[in-house]
Order: C-alpha cells, then structure tokens, then sequence
C-alpha cells in the first residue's frame, strides 16, 4: 500500500517530536511511558475515527462527547442494576449509535447543517446524561468489566489493543466496502454522487451513526478506566476529535484523508500532552501550546497542498 | 453628420482562452443616444465583448477609445471612472436593505463621524427616481420588489456611478444591458422600454444584448451581429429584416466534419407526455432505439430542466414518463439508472465527477452495488471494471492520478465511462463536447455512433449548432419551456432550428 506523501509528513512530523521529549526528558522514551501515552491516546483516538467519517463526508459532529456521557451514563447504571455485561454493552453501544443515526437523519432528510444539527445533540445528549444520573457519577463495576480497560494482554494495555482493533475495521471499511467508497465521494462532490445513483441521504445518515458508535466505543473503556460514569466526562471531546483528524490531513471541506493520518494526529496531541507533563509545563501553558500545534500543523499542511496544485 | 467623435469605439479586440479564440478582431462603435443591439448565438462571444469592456477580461489586443480619446481599462474600477456600467441577468441586489441604501451602497451621504445622513439619502434617492420617471419609494425593501422594479433599481444604481466608493467616477456614458427582459412579463417589458428610451433621449448610449428578434425592432437604432467571435454585421436597424437577421446569425463554413453514422431506428425506449415542471410545460416525445435525438434552445429555454426530469435529477411535477413500455416514477437518479437512463450532466465539474478520487474509482461509482459482495469490494473489482472502458475511450491517465489532474476531455470521457460499465440504454448528453479540445469532441462522436448501433438511444443537448445538425436524426426545439418545433435531420437547416429557438413559427 502506498502511503500519501502528506499523512508521512505527519508521522515525520510525529517521530520528530518524540526525538525532541526524548533528548529533553529522558522519561520520555521507555516503554512502560510510550505504553501509557498509547493508553492514554486511545479514547480520543476512538472518538477520531467516527470523527474522521463524519468530516470525510463534509460534515462535523460537535455531538461526540456528550454522546460519551450518556452512553457512559447508561452503561454504569445498566452494571450497578446487576445486569450483566452481555445486556448493558450492547445497549450502550445502541444509545451511541441512535444518537448518531438521529443526527444524521435530520442532517440528510432534515436538510440542516451539521454544525446545528450535532451543537443541539451535544447539549441533548448532556442534559440527559445529567437528568439520567440526577447529576451524580455511578461507580464501583465489577473488576470482570474493568478488565476492558485494566487487562494486558503480554504487556501491552487493553485499550491499546481495542483501539487497534476499532482502526483495524475502520481502515477495512473505509478502504474495501461501497460505503467506504461513498463516504469520500460524497464529501469530494455530493451532487455528482447523487447523480451517479448513490443514495446520499441513507449513507450520510449512517456516517453520523458511525461517529455515535464510536462514541459509544470509547464510553466504554473511558468507564472500564474510571471505574466511574460521570454525566460531565467527555467534555470537550469534540474538540480534541477534530484536532487529531485535522491534524492528519483530513480536509475540512470533506472527500480527503486517512484514517492513519488522523491515528497520528491523535499520537501527536497524546504525545504532546505526555511531554509536556513530564517536563513539569503548567497545564494553563500546556492548552497554549496545543491549541499553537494544532494551528502550525493545518498551516503546514495548507501550504504544502498549494504548492502542490500548482 | 458632424465630427463629434463616438462615445465609445473598440477596434479590432482579440481574446484567447486555452484552446479557442473567443473574439477575433471585432469591432464596435456606440454613438451617444443610440440603443445598439447586440445579437448572436450561444458563444457567439458577445459576452466576452462586454466582459472586456466591464474590465472582467484583459483583452489581447486591440483599442478602446472613449470619446476619441485611447483608454486602457485594467479592470473594473477602471471601467467605472470611464463611465461604463453594465447589468448582468443575475441582478446584484442586497434584498433587505432599502432601495435607497441599495442604490447608494457603500456611497452613502455621511455626516460627520461617518454617521448615514438618512434623510439626505432618501432625498438624493427620490429626486434620482422622480428624475429618471421612476415611480418607486426610495424606503421600500428591495426584496418586496418585483423583479421589473428590482431592475429599476439597478439601473438606477448603475446610474449613479455609486456601486465603488468612487464618487469621482464619471456619470454613465455607456450602459451595457445583458438580457434584460428574460424574466419580465410583457408589461414590465414596457416599463423597462419607456425607462431606456429616456436615457436614450439624454446622450447615454446603450449595448442593448438579446435573442428577442422582437426587441431589436421595437428599441433597436442599430445592431450588431456576431457569430464565432467575429462580427458578421453592423447596420442601422431600418435596413435589415427578421430573415436576413436569422440568416446572420446561422450562416456559417460547415468544414466542421461530423462522422455520423446513421442507424435504423428501433423500437420506442422512452416516451415523455406532457411533462411540466418549473420552466417546462407541456413536454411530449419519444426516443427510440438507434437515434440520437438532439435538443436545441437558447440559454434558460429549459433543456438542462428536461434532462434533469428524465435523469431523475429533479421529480417529475406533471406528465408522464415510459420507459420500454412501462410507466415509471422516478424518486431520485438512483430509480433512473435501475432503468437503464445515464445522465451526462451538462457541468461535468459540479455534476459528473469527484474530483479528488481516481479515473477508476469515477467509473465504477455508479456501480458500487453490482461490484460489492455484501457491501464489500474486492481489492481490483473497480480497476477489473474501469480499465478497459478507459482503455476504450483512451482516457490519458495513470492510475493513481485523480481526475481533477485531466484535461477538460479526458475528464469528460470519465463521465462517459461512468455510464458504459452498465445496463444503461437510454444516454443523456447534456452538452458533450462543452471545453472538449477537437480530437476528444471526434472520439465522442464516434463513441455516439458506436452506441446507437448496439441499440441505444441518445438524447443530445447541445447549444452548438453544427454539432446538432451533424450527429442528429431528429432535432427538437425548445423556446421557453416548450416544444417549438421538431425537425427531421434530413430537413434541418441552421436556419430552421435558429428561427424556432427564437421563438419564430418554424
């Protein structure tokens, strides 16, 4: 497989900030510390897959963390009632997929923008997961459950594995079925998809569900981690979502992108943020410095596509 | 005669795009007072004329003189101070400001600290309109205008010489209108007359454009014909006739070579009955097998519409559509192409292809269902299908490359291609060889052919003439949502198809 020029640039981009932490804290490149920031990555890095469907397509999802929540929410209540696993996960994950299939109905049929569409969803989708939970968190799950989140396999973190395997059927989806194929048309011209005899409104509607899904996905591990489902978590996902696939080359304007690129963009912030810790930079500098990175990278990126086209 | 000097003179002006010479030597002289039409068809390259006058275009050579005096005009702003203004068909109007505001944009009388001095606004306005014999108030929202009245206000605007800051600029010497009666109903019409007579009648001279042979005689001093980006004729008005104009306007070397191959004609593929929708009213014809059904019409006589109808592009509204004998409804182009309808649309760019993903990947996108085994694509199932129709219509691309890289020909031979891979039967060309350099326009003729011998039919929509005339067995004209006429390829004469597309008996 031949890897775009752009989504290398990224991973140079990606490999050369390690080689800087590395020289500056020598924490930096151990294993247990690359095993964690991999761990630590991966709820985000989940969230970026849905993520990156959504903005392929030509949309944008705003929606995401608060769907985190209430799939979160829904899941823990499910476990402390005593329902087993086999029950609460598979209605978690339906909550997160509904949601999404919700926006992406009323972005396709509705005929709204994404940006409205998903900005009410995020405050919906938090205001129930608050009247859900009265406001509380729920803990305390049965360590069989948190093994999804605590459980190695060898010395490598679950979450890292799971997260392996979302990007593993994303990739697979994105790349070998029609959907895949017409997610990018529809986001590189969805007129002329129309006219080609795709159904644009059901595929687009399913693309928003992905983004739901996923969300869903990482509500899981994120209460496996916590041992805790809290109606705040997932703040400001959407955000961070948007960055790590931005940063991976992933056009805005829809119909443009990789999957593995937005894994590095999500790599990149993650290492960012573990580096930033370990060289002991107040959390007030850190948010400066990311939101700095996040700019730098697409400017980069901005500018190298239009030497490119010309 | 007196030695006065024209208001305006452009001599010998060329322009090239890439691949076609739009004007070739043309000249132009408007007298102060006189309403000058300017008629020609499709790509006559009238509007280029007007675009290099506006500024829009740098021509490639010759001069302008404005009053006698040489002028080059830059751009926009330059044609402005020199007292040229034109109004497109599309009207550029802020609909929720005032008439006022919209006439004064961005020149608005201010007081002190930039403060809108309002009531010298609506003052200045009003006595504007009362002078131009207008009667509408300066305060009304331009979105409750009708669009007669909204032209109105756009002329008056252009007038005033305020659409840039330019308080300096030059009140109007030359006032290009483009189509400006296309969508005014026959009162409006004379509104619109009365109001240039008057600026006529006060030294303005104006570039009257249309396809309304009606209109030339009605306001008309003079006129000016074009065709192929050279002037064929200019003339006072008294001393031409309707056929002679025709004749103008059609009358050209056919060299162009067209390979048709004609092909007994089969049974009937689709019949359309008295489809109405938006523009189109009353639309009925059959297609039958082995037949390339061309449609002419000028710009907004509702081709592009009809062909939209019967892609699916758009719902049918009225009528009825059969296909091979049944009757179907088409929800969207999804239910078209199941019954074997492909759509070439007429912007390829916008409508045809996704620029961003390769030749194959274009192909094969309509037929994403057919090649997937449970929603899934084996690894070279698009290449397996795409290459050898590419290979075929000697598209000249890598297989990595994307389409938005090709050239305007082999792109459209992607679009082609797109329809080949399938069951289609029935193939909608909607301006095939539109920007397509001449070899691919001759391999697109050849690919119609070869199409129409296997038992296909092919509706054509095209504004070139030639190309009508040469590739169709039966050509149908359209003038303003309806069928004017229907010419048999043996009797068409550019002549015939002209006169009906102006709306002319046939």
């Amino acid at each position: 497989m031949i890897v775009p020029a752009r989504q290398f640039g990224t991973l140079i981009g990606l490999l050369a900030l390690g080689i800087v932490l590395w020289i500056l804290t020598p924490h930096f490149m151990t294993v247990s510390n690359l095993l964690n920031v991999a761990e630590q990555t991966s709820i985000n890095a989940i969230v970026a897959v849905g993520m990156t469907f959504v903005i392929l397509s030509g949309g944008i999802d705003l929606s995401v963390g608060s769907i985190v929540a209430l799939s979160g929410v829904v899941l823990g209540t499910l476990l402390q009632a005593g329902h087993s696993m086999a029950t609460a996960l598979p209605l978690a994950l339906a909550v997160g997929l509904l949601c999404g299939l919700g926006n992406g109905a009323l972005v396709s049929w509705g005929g709204l923008p994404p940006f409205i569409v998903t900005l009410g969803t995020m405050s919906i989708a938090r205001g129930a997961a608050l009247l859900f939970t009265e406001g509380r968190p729920v803990s305390g799950f049965d360590p069989s459950f948190r093994m999804l989140a605590t459980g190695r396999a060898g010395f490598v973190p679950a979450p890292v594995i799971e997260t392996t395997m979302v990007y593993a059927a994303a990739h697979f989806v994105l790349s070998r079925t029609t959907f895949g194929r017409y997610v990018y048309a529809i986001g590189g011209n969805e007129e002329a998809t129309r006219l080609s005899g795709v159904s644009v409104r059901f595929h687009k509607t399913m693309v928003y569900g992905v983004s739901g899904l996923m969300s869903a996905v990482a509500a899981v591990i994120l209460t496996a981690r916590l041992n805790s489902a809290q109606p705040i978590a997932g703040m400001m996902y959407e955000l961070d979502a948007i960055a790590a696939t931005v940063i991976g080359g992933t056009s805005l304007m829809g119909g443009d992108g990789t999957l593995a690129g937005t894994l590095v963009g999500a790599l990149i912030m993650g290492v960012l943020r573990n580096g930033l810790n370990l060289l002991g930079v107040s959390s007030f500098l850190q948010q400066i410095v990311i939101g700095a990175v996040i700019v730098v990278a697409v400017l980069i990126d901005t500018v190298l596509k239009r030497k490119n086209r010309t | 005669m007196t030695a006065a000097p024209p208001v305006l003179e452009m001599r010998g002006i060329r322009k090239a795009f890439p691949g076609v010479v739009a004007l070739d030597g043309v000249d132009l002289t408007l007298a102060a007072g006189a309403v000058h039409m300017l008629l020609g068809e499709n790509g006559a390259g009238k509007s280029t004329l007007m675009k290099i006058l506006s500024g829009a275009y740098a021509k490639d050579a010759g001069d302008i003189r404005i009053n006698g005096r040489a002028v080059e005009i830059r751009g926009p702003r330059d044609a402005l101070a020199l007292g040229i203004r034109v109004i497109y068909q599309e009207l550029n109007l802020v609909p929720h400001l005032s008439v006022a505001e919209n006439i004064f944009l961005g020149a608005a009388p201010v007081r002190w600290g930039g403060v809108v001095d309002w009531r010298a606004l609506y003052d200045r306005t009003s006595h504007l309109l009362t002078d131009l014999g207008l009667a509408l108030d300066p305060r009304a929202l331009v979105s409750r205008l009708g669009l007669a009245q909204r032209q109105m206000v756009e002329i008056a605007k252009a007038l005033t010489g305020s659409s840039a800051k330019g308080s300096a600029d030059k009140p109007a010497a030359v006032l290009v209108m483009d189509e400006p009666t296309s969508s005014l109903t026959s009162r409006e019409v004379t509104q619109l007359f009365a109001l240039i007579e008057r600026l006529a009648a006060r030294g303005v001279a104006i570039v009257y454009i249309t396809h309304r042979l009606d209109e030339v005689f009605r306001i008309g001093h003079s006129i000016t014909v074009m065709r192929d980006g050279r002037v064929v004729a200019t003339r006072p008005i008294q001393d031409v006739t309707v056929p002679e104009l025709v004749r103008m306007m059609a009358n050209r070397d056919l060299t162009d070579h067209f390979p048709k191959v004609r092909v007994e004609r089969g049974a009937e593929l689709l019949r359309v009955e008295n489809v109405s929708r938006g523009p189109l009213s009353g639309i009925t014809f059959s297609l039958h097998a082995g037949e390339v059904l061309g449609i002419a019409g000028l710009l907004g006589a509702g081709r592009t519409e009809l062909a939209r109808v019967v892609a699916g592009a758009d719902r049918c509204g009225h009528g009825r559509l059969t296909v091979r004998g049944r009757e179907v409804r088409f929800r969207d182009p999804a239910d078209a192409i199941a019954h074997g309808i492909g759509l070439l649309p007429e912007d390829r760019k916008a409508q045809g292809l996704v620029p961003g993903l390769t030749v194959a990947r274009n192909i094969a996108l309509p037929h994403g269902r057919r090649l997937a085994w449970l929603g899934m694509l084996s690894r070279h199932c698009e290449t397996t299908l795409a290459n050898p129709i590419a290979a075929d219509l000697r598209v000249k691309a890598t297989a990595t490359q994307t389409v938005r890289q090709l050239s305007g020909g082999n792109q459209q031979k992607v679009v082609l291609g797109k329809w080949l891979a399938g069951d289609v039967g029935i193939f909608i060309f909607d301006e095939p060889t539109r920007g397509v350099d001449v070899g691919a326009k001759v391999e697109i003729y050849q690919l119609m052919n070869r199409l129409t011998a296997r038992g296909a039919g092919i509706i054509m929509i095209s504004s070139e003439l030639p190309e009508l005339l040469g590739m169709s067995d039966r050509i149908l004209v359209m003038y303003r949502g309806r069928l004017q006429a229907e010419i048999a390829a043996t009797e068409a004469t550019e002549e015939r198809v002209l006169s009906a597309a102006l709306g002319l008996a046939s």
